[in-house]
């Protein structure tokens, strides 16, 4: 560059090239004596003051400034004067034209070598820079009261576990003030596994749900959301953003709904109970129709079946003797009534709704009584044997009607071995039998009717417990299901076993009652 | 055959109570046959019956109620009970006002004659 010449001859000549390249640069430059006229002004000074550089040499701020600024301006001048470092100064400066700048003013005191002193400033227009930290800061204003405001907790915490900012809502939850949750450990503010650390749940950003803790105890359920590590541009360390919503009162109704949708559950449940109920009711009162039918229909035929069966036996006294030949017409009688009498006490087993009657009973001695007695009225050709496997059990049963079971299962089982008075191929050495067993098991007692017949084909087997089923000839379809009814009515129910061609096992069961305060 | 009773049969439903009484006539029972409860506690208070067979439900005063009235008369009154279906209620009624027992129509017939025999 010439100007800055090795001879002084040329330095000398480059002093206009070198105003010249100072009017060019855009930083204000000025020069004041110590008594603080000016003596040099750039173009961009003289752009700040308002004044062409000629009229301004000679004047002093006071020229061209308002008073106030002038007079402050001319005391930090004097400042740096009396200084030999120089100084910086955010001066406010209003210029001729009524523009204001902020300017960033470096001034330092100069002494030449021949002993005079001058005074060079730069001004650094900063009225950007200004505006826009002005900006800044109402934007943080804004930040801050929206920060402040919004019903979500805010936590800006840091590496280091200190906390650089938490919000009002967030003190409010954990019911702290600012200088106790500084002092609260971060972990012990979230309910954390504990294979978890509070930086593994929030070091990545996150949203999870978990309870909010204050000195050991829930005070919310939050919804937490975490910005995850934040790089802070030009400060040591990483920091994280933490919001908490409140959502304890949205869990309150979740349980709400919950619990709303736990009732409806339960309604409708009840609902269809309700209507198990009304159809029970319905075939209930069908029943006790049916009961109130049997029994009126029991009385009116039994009574002329009396009459006829006491005509036939004093027939048969009146002839006896006499060589009529008539005995077997009169057996043929007296079967009949049988037959009929045990038709109608089928219907009224089956049509019973009364409660069962409870007695208590050594139930072993009652079986071994019940099938003593039907065992006389077996075909001779039917061996029965009877195992009694309960000890001595004492319970209370409707022995009445109970015996009515073992009755039809035991005369079922004599049916189908020796029904019509054929006997089941299997040639001479076949002997038709009946096994009664009795056994205590987990579901109580069990009272078993093995036969050694044909056995019930797998079709019939589903249907056999259905009332009016029947495959006899002759029979009413009522001897299973009454079985059945008399054991539900104790509590217990009939299970039937068999396979075509190997017999069948009939196993009545019911719960062991063993006072009758137990039955009541 | 030992000694003759004297035996009331009571029974609305008269084939019954009839062909009843015809056998134990033909047991050289004297049998006197009556068809309502009232006829019955009438005859008692007329004679003493060594015996009695029973119907238990009837129109008008039923068979244990006509009972129950008869023993404050003849409190050594021996009656069985004659029953077409389990009128329990009424048959415990029965029984613990003194009655003997009780017999399922259609009835079991030598056993009521057995019966007959033990009461001699």
């Amino acid at each position: 560059m010439s100007i800055f010449g090795k001879t002084p001859a040329s330095r000398i000549s480059d002093i206009d090239a070198l105003l010249q390249i100072l009017d060019l640069v855009p930083t204000s430059i000025f020069v004041k004596d110590a008594e603080l006229n000016f003596v040099f002004s750039n173009e961009a000074h003289c752009k700040i003051i308002g004044s062409e550089a000629d009229k301004l040499l000679g004047l002093s701020d006071a020229d061209f400034y308002p008073q106030d600024q002038a007079k402050r301006f001319m005391e930090a001048d004097r400042s740096v004067l009396n200084s030999p470092e120089p100084k910086e100064f955010m001066e406010l400066a209003t210029s001729t034209d009524g523009s204001t700048v902020y300017s960033l003013t470096r001034k330092a005191r100069v002494i030449t070598s021949g002993g005079a002193t001058y005074l060079v400033g730069t001004n650094t227009n900063v009225t950007g820079m200004k505006s826009y930290e002005a900006e800044l800061e109402a934007k943080e204003a804004r930040y801050r009261a929206l920060a402040e405001t919004v019903p979500v907790g805010i936590w800006h915490l840091h590496e280091d576990g200190n906390t650089a900012y938490v919000n009002p809502f967030l003190l409010a939850l954990v019911s702290m003030t600012e200088a106790e949750f500084a002092e609260t450990d971060p972990n012990d503010m979230l309910a954390i596994s504990p294979d978890k650390g509070m930086a593994d749940m929030i070091g990545t950003a996150s949203r999870f749900e978990t309870d909010l803790m204050s000195r050991g105890k829930v005070v919310a359920r939050a919804m937490v959301v975490s910005s995850g590590w934040l790089d802070n541009a030009g400060v040591a360390g990483r920091s994280v953003m933490v919001t908490f919503v409140d959502v304890t009162k949205i869990s309150d109704l979740q349980t709400v709904n919950d619990q709303v949708t736990r009732l409806n559950l339960e309604l409708s449940e009840n609902i269809m109970k309700l209507k198990a109920t009304q159809e029970e009711m319905v075939k209930a009162g069908r029943m006790a129709q049916l009961g109130q039918l049997t029994a009126t229909v029991a009385h009116e035929l039994r009574n002329p079946l009396a009459a006829v069966r006491t005509s036939a036996f004093v027939l048969d006294r009146k002839i006896k003797g006499k060589g009529m030949g008539v005995e077997q017409q009169l057996q043929r009688i007296d079967s009949g009534v049988v037959r009929c009498d045990n038709i109608i006490s089928q219907l009224l087993d089956f049509a019973r709704t009364r409660p069962v009657q409870r007695k208590l009973l050594d139930l072993d001695n009652w079986l071994a009584k019940v099938v003593e007695e039907e065992a006389a009225k077996l075909p001779a050709v039917v061996s029965i044997e009877c195992t009694l496997g309960l000890g001595g059990l004492v319970a209370a049963i409707d022995a009445d009607r109970m015996s009515r079971c073992l009755i039809n299962l035991i005369s079922n089982a004599s049916e189908v071995l020796v029904g019509k008075g054929d006997v089941r191929s299997g040639g001479a050495e076949f002997v038709p039998s009946i096994v009664i067993r009795s056994s205590r098991t987990g579901r109580g007692i069990e009272i078993s009717v093995i036969d050694n017949g044909p056995g019930i084909s797998a079709e019939n087997l589903l249907r056999v417990k259905e009332p009016l089923f029947t495959t006899k000839s002759f029979g009413t379809g009522l001897g299973l299901p009454a079985v059945e009814k008399i054991l539900e009515q104790h509590g217990g129910g009939l299970e039937i076993a068999s396979k075509p061609g190997e017999g069948a096992c009939f196993t009545a069961w019911f719960p062991i009652i063993e006072t009758l305060e137990e039955a009541a | 055959m030992a000694r003759t009773l004297s035996i009331l049969v009571l029974d609305d439903n008269a084939e019954n109570a009839d062909s009843l009484a015809e056998l134990l006539s033909l047991e050289e029972h004297k049998v006197q046959v009556v068809y309502s409860g009232q006829e019955a506690i009438d005859a008692y208070h007329a004679t003493p019956f060594d015996l009695g067979f029973f119907d238990v439900m009837m129109p008008g005063k039923n068979g244990v109620d006509s009972f129950l009235e008869i023993r404050q008369v003849r409190p050594d009154a021996k009656v069985y009970f004659m029953t077409g279906y389990s009128a329990d209620d009424l048959l415990k009624k029965a029984m613990e006002g003194g009655a003997l027992g009780f017999f399922g129509k259609p009835m079991d017939l030598p056993l009521v004659l057995d019966v007959c025999q033990q009461a001699v």
